[in-house]
């Protein structure tokens, strides 16, 4: 009967946006629930980047003094809360990486960190290069379109299915498979483009060491892969 | 190799990732034994996802809440958080609003600089900063009948000026004022006012809040007032958020609860005893929220039904009568009286 705007008395606020309220309005309780639900997710991106479990807390604990102090940096209609505390602890965790690789090329100091790569993995040498490509990797992913960036925080960080990334994020399931796959090219031809191309894997001969490369910013063009890629040069 | 490659590349990455349904995982190995291309995609792919995981030997993250040297709890996290940004201060249920009000704001400001400019158009003629302005002119008739200091500039307001010249009068005054300084400045005077106001012991006590104070026009006891700073402060604070462009949620539902409540207390004078009957619900704000409004002892002549949220835009002047989303029956003229009657509430 009534032709006038009608109500939708169905909708209920998401539980990110019940806790993104409490946040909003003061409610420090919503703070500690946001941590016992996604600290642990936060300290997984931060030590797989990092390789640090104190840096990694301290990227935790930057990561919810953010979302508390500036909690309107969060839009709940703008993705879920557990996405965005991992993209924030990703990016800051590929941060820390850079200054500490600023740093240790500064003081030619001893690498402490690569005392810490036990015997039983492969050569210092190898593993150094290896952790300059993990953050050329990092800093690209932390590159990529929001839409890919999201789906892979799910897929790789929070281990979900594609099929689980999808629905968390309200998408088709062949649109996850395909940000899923755009997002790995992209990674994959930002190591290729690296100023020192990688080994082909599987070489017996560790790399050459070499000085740390300043991390390359990674491409800003959203450009697909080259035609290359295809015939996997 | 079939030609359409059983759909296998599109699955490459989330198998990369380990991030496949088990009933893919079974499709893809047998595919790229006998498919060279999509054997090579996926090696380049795996062996990129191989170098994102970085060497062996990474330490696993510490578990929460073992102390020093592990995580720490979520009381350490939110001791360090909120020395960066306090929680709304604890006072009585009815100022609870306002504290929670006054904190999105102060939070929302932050926001306010680089990009979205202090001089951001939001509502009349004002921008973010003669907004806030406003608020310290509203909040100060609150603040003055507390005995809380209020700041510069004195006014020109004379005793016999109506409340509503005066109220416009005074916002003009403020706002005038706080153009002449910085936007920190003008954030610093309302923060500053409206903590001295949730430091009154009408805000901590009940009892104190009970005795009776006119305001605007309006005789209410000085809990209400404080639900009127509450229900203004997060107008205007959804006012900015729309000029910004962020997202200014609603109060939790308790706290609008509480001003549905006294919009309906408000409401009904306002109908007056003889307009025609109607049932008003909101049900999202309790399952007592339901109001015969209007005539007593008459049959409801018509059945309205609004959001809580829905309800308080609209008398905050922020939704029309014609455009409140509502769920209507019976009179159609019984329930668009009690519309445009809410509406002209017109406290803000």
């Amino acid at each position: 009967m009534p032709v006038e705007p009608t109500l939708h008395t169905s909708e209920r606020p998401s539980s990110d946006a019940e806790l993104h309220r409490r946040l909003v309005y003061g409610d420090e309780s919503a703070l500690a629930e946001a941590y016992t639900a996604y600290g642990g997710l936060v300290r997984r991106v931060a030590v797989r980047v990092t390789r640090s479990t104190v840096a990694a807390e301290d990227v935790a604990q930057e990561v919810f003094a953010q979302l508390w102090s500036r909690p309107y940096a969060f839009d709940a209609g703008r993705g879920s809360l557990r996405t965005w505390l991992s993209v924030l602890a990703h990016r800051r965790a590929v941060d820390w990486v850079r200054s500490e690789a600023r740093h240790r090329k500064d003081t030619r100091a001893d690498d402490s960190a690569l005392h810490a790569i036990p015997d039983a993995g492969p050569g210092p040498d190898e593993a150094v290069v290896d952790r300059e490509r993990a953050l050329l990797l990092h800093s690209a992913l932390a590159e990529l379109p929001q839409s890919q960036r999201e789906v892979v925080h799910l897929a790789y960080f929070a281990g979900r299915t594609y099929r689980q990334a999808a629905v968390e994020l309200g998408i088709p399931e062949g649109t996850a498979k395909t940000r899923l796959r755009s997002a790995l090219r992209r990674l994959a031809v930002s190591l290729a483009d690296a100023p020192e191309p990688p080994e082909p894997s599987g070489s017996p001969e560790p790399p050459e060491p070499s000085e740390p490369p300043e991390p390359s910013e990674p491409p800003e063009s959203s450009g697909p892969p080259d035609p290359a890629w295809e015939k996997g040069a | 190799m079939s030609d359409d490659h059983d759909g296998v590349p599109e699955l490459l990455a989330a198998w990369a990732l380990g991030a496949l349904q088990s009933a893919d995982e079974r499709a893809v190995p047998p595919h790229l034994a006998e498919c060279e291309s999509c054997a090579a995609e996926a090696e380049r792919l795996r062996e990129t996802v191989r170098l994102l995981d970085g060497p062996p030997g990474a330490p696993e993250p510490p578990a929460p809440g073992t102390g020093p040297g592990g995580g720490a709890g979520p009381d350490g996290v939110v001791a360090l958080a909120l020395r960066a940004r306090p929680a709304a201060p604890r006072v009585a249920a009815h100022a609870a609003p306002y504290a929670a009000a006054v904190c999105s704001l102060t939070a929302l400001l932050r926001e306010v600089g680089g990009h979205r400019p202090w001089g951001t158009p939001v509502v009349h003629d004002w921008d973010v900063r003669d907004t806030v302005g406003h608020l310290i002119a509203a909040d100060e008739g609150l603040a003055r009948g507390l005995g809380v200091r209020t700041h510069a500039p004195p006014s020109r307001i004379t005793r016999d000026t109506g409340w509503e010249d005066a109220w416009e009068t005074r916002t003009a005054e403020v706002i005038a004022y706080e153009r002449t300084r910085s936007p920190d400045r003008t954030v610093a005077a309302w923060s500053a006012q409206s903590a001295a106001l949730l430091a009154t012991a009408e805000a901590l006590d009940a009892g104190r809040a009970a005795r009776v104070m006119e305001l605007t026009g309006v005789r209410l006891p000085v809990a209400d007032h404080f639900l009127v700073r509450a229900f203004e402060t997060w107008i205007h604070t959804d006012d900015v958020g729309r000029a910004l462009g962020l997202a200014v949620p609603p109060p939790p539902g308790e706290h609008l609860g509480r001003l549905v409540r006294l919009a309906v207390r408000l409401l009904g004078p306002a109908l007056g005893p003889a307009a025609a009957p109607v049932l008003f619900a909101v049900p999202d704000a309790g399952d007592d929220a339901r109001w015969v409004l209007g005539a007593g002892g008459e049959p409801v002549r018509g059945e309205l039904t609004l959001r809580a949220v829905d309800f308080c835009l609209l008398v905050g002047g922020r939704h029309t009568p014609a455009s409140v989303p509502r769920s209507a029956t019976g009179d159609a003229d019984a329930v668009r009286n009690v519309l445009e009657r809410a509406a002209s509430l017109a406290w803000l």
